[in-house]
């Protein structure tokens, strides 16, 4: 069944088209949401949202990109929604400096690569982290991060550029020692 | 230039690692869905007939950039006369053309710092999604068309277009029922970003108000 076909099932309120679509897109907005978010029950919550949102917009979709690519752009806005969200309750309880970054438990001070990449995606600016967790991790092409995200294929080449040299450089002396 | 090679792909290996994801809880979230979509039901508000309330603003501001995509196209748009020795003006035509393309860039950015102002400022007396999405698409598209165009070669001029169209792509996405604080976060993502003031930074003063000279 094509999108086109499952669209119109969902739309006359076939429940077991409502079922196929969300088992046909399911693992990869989880699995992109959970890069983004890092917390199982954020995670979730924010995939319920998104497929909450697809299915009460399904009519408004226009064919114009892939039901996958327009399920994921509305999962990103849920995703980064939600964490902005987040980070502005924690900027008002606890000064910035104080404030561990979003998406993460305690972590230990440990001369680690991973650690230390760990920290640095987290403290890249928005736009750059979603692009290089999209491209770097999760395989998404740059047309399918500029139809997500509604920019062109070249901004997204740009933002994985600028995000890889902010890390490079956040991990400078690490690639010294 | 190996060396950054080598870290990119230590980088790539290690990213993997990064929040990784367990399995799909398929179920869970399938029973959480059919409760939420019980539960939430779209409004039956008359929303898309009232008069919105702020229309005066965005309508401006989206007349504002239907001006500056006619005055885009006026500009890069040959128009031969009769009268202009074409031969001799043929040497100057790519000068025109650049300077042109940087007017059009100029008016453009303050079409944007325009529209970003009034939205920010919509967005804290109630702003209208429906008319901000309808202006940013159409400042997306002009965004768009100055970055394919010999003025996106300025690498100052890319990086504050491409970021740019973040923000417009973000707006221009909003969804046209009205959800409480989108706009605020949309807002303040912006403000994180800089954009704003990058703009107020490029763009001269008065340069909004000379679109009727195109």
């Amino acid at each position: 069944m094509n999108d086109r076909e499952l669209i119109g099932r969902v739309l006359a309120g076939d429940p077991s088209a409502e079922r196929a679509m969300y088992d046909a897109h399911v693992d990869r907005v989880f699995r992109l949401v959970f890069r983004m978010a890092g917390d199982l029950d954020r995670a979730q919550d924010y995939t319920q949202e998104a497929f909450i949102r697809a299915f009460q917009r399904l009519k408004e979709f226009r064919g114009e990109a892939a039901l996958s690519t327009w399920i994921c752009s509305i999962a990103v806005s849920v995703t980064l929604n939600g964490l902005r969200k987040i980070r502005r309750a924690r900027e008002r309880e606890i000064a910035l400096d104080d404030a561990p970054p979003i998406g993460t438990g305690a972590q230990e001070a440990e001369p680690d690569l991973k650690v230390r990449l760990s920290r640095a995606i987290d403290d890249l600016p928005e736009g750059y982290r979603t692009v290089f967790l999209m491209h770097d991790v999760e395989g998404y092409t740059h047309e399918e991060i500029g139809a997500t995200l509604g920019v062109r294929p070249g901004t997204s080449k740009a933002q994985l550029s600028r995000a890889r040299a902010k890390l490079r450089t956040a991990l400078a002396d690490f690639v010294r020692k | 230039m190996h060396d950054d090679d080598e870290l990119d792909e230590n980088m790539k290996r290690a990213a993997a690692e990064y929040h990784k994801p367990p399995g799909t809880p398929r179920e869970n979230m399938w029973e959480a869905i059919q409760r939420g979509r019980q539960v939430k039901r779209p409004p039956q508000s008359g929303r898309v007939l009232a008069f919105p309330r702020r229309w005066v603003p965005w309508a401006a501001a989206a007349a504002a950039v239907l001006a500056v995509g006619i005055g885009i196209g006026r500009l890069t748009v040959p128009h031969p006369s009769p009268s202009a020795p074409v031969v001799a003006n043929a040497p100057e035509a790519p000068r025109k053309r650049e300077s042109a393309y940087g007017l059009a860039t100029v008016q453009h950015l303050g079409q944007a710092e325009a529209f970003l102002t009034l939205f920010r400022a919509s967005v804290r007396g109630g702003g209208d999604e429906r008319l901000a999405s309808a202006t940013a698409r159409e400042l997306l598209g002009n965004n768009r068309l100055l970055l394919d165009s010999p003025a996106g070669r300025d690498r100052k001029t890319r990086v504050l277009l491409e970021d740019l169209e973040l923000v417009l792509a973000e707006i221009a996405q909003l969804s046209p029922e009205p959800r409480s604080g989108d706009l605020e976060l949309i807002r303040e993502g912006m403000e994180r970003g800089g954009v704003l003031s990058r703009l107020r930074t490029v763009v001269p003063a008065g340069a909004t108000s000379r679109q009727g000279a195109l």
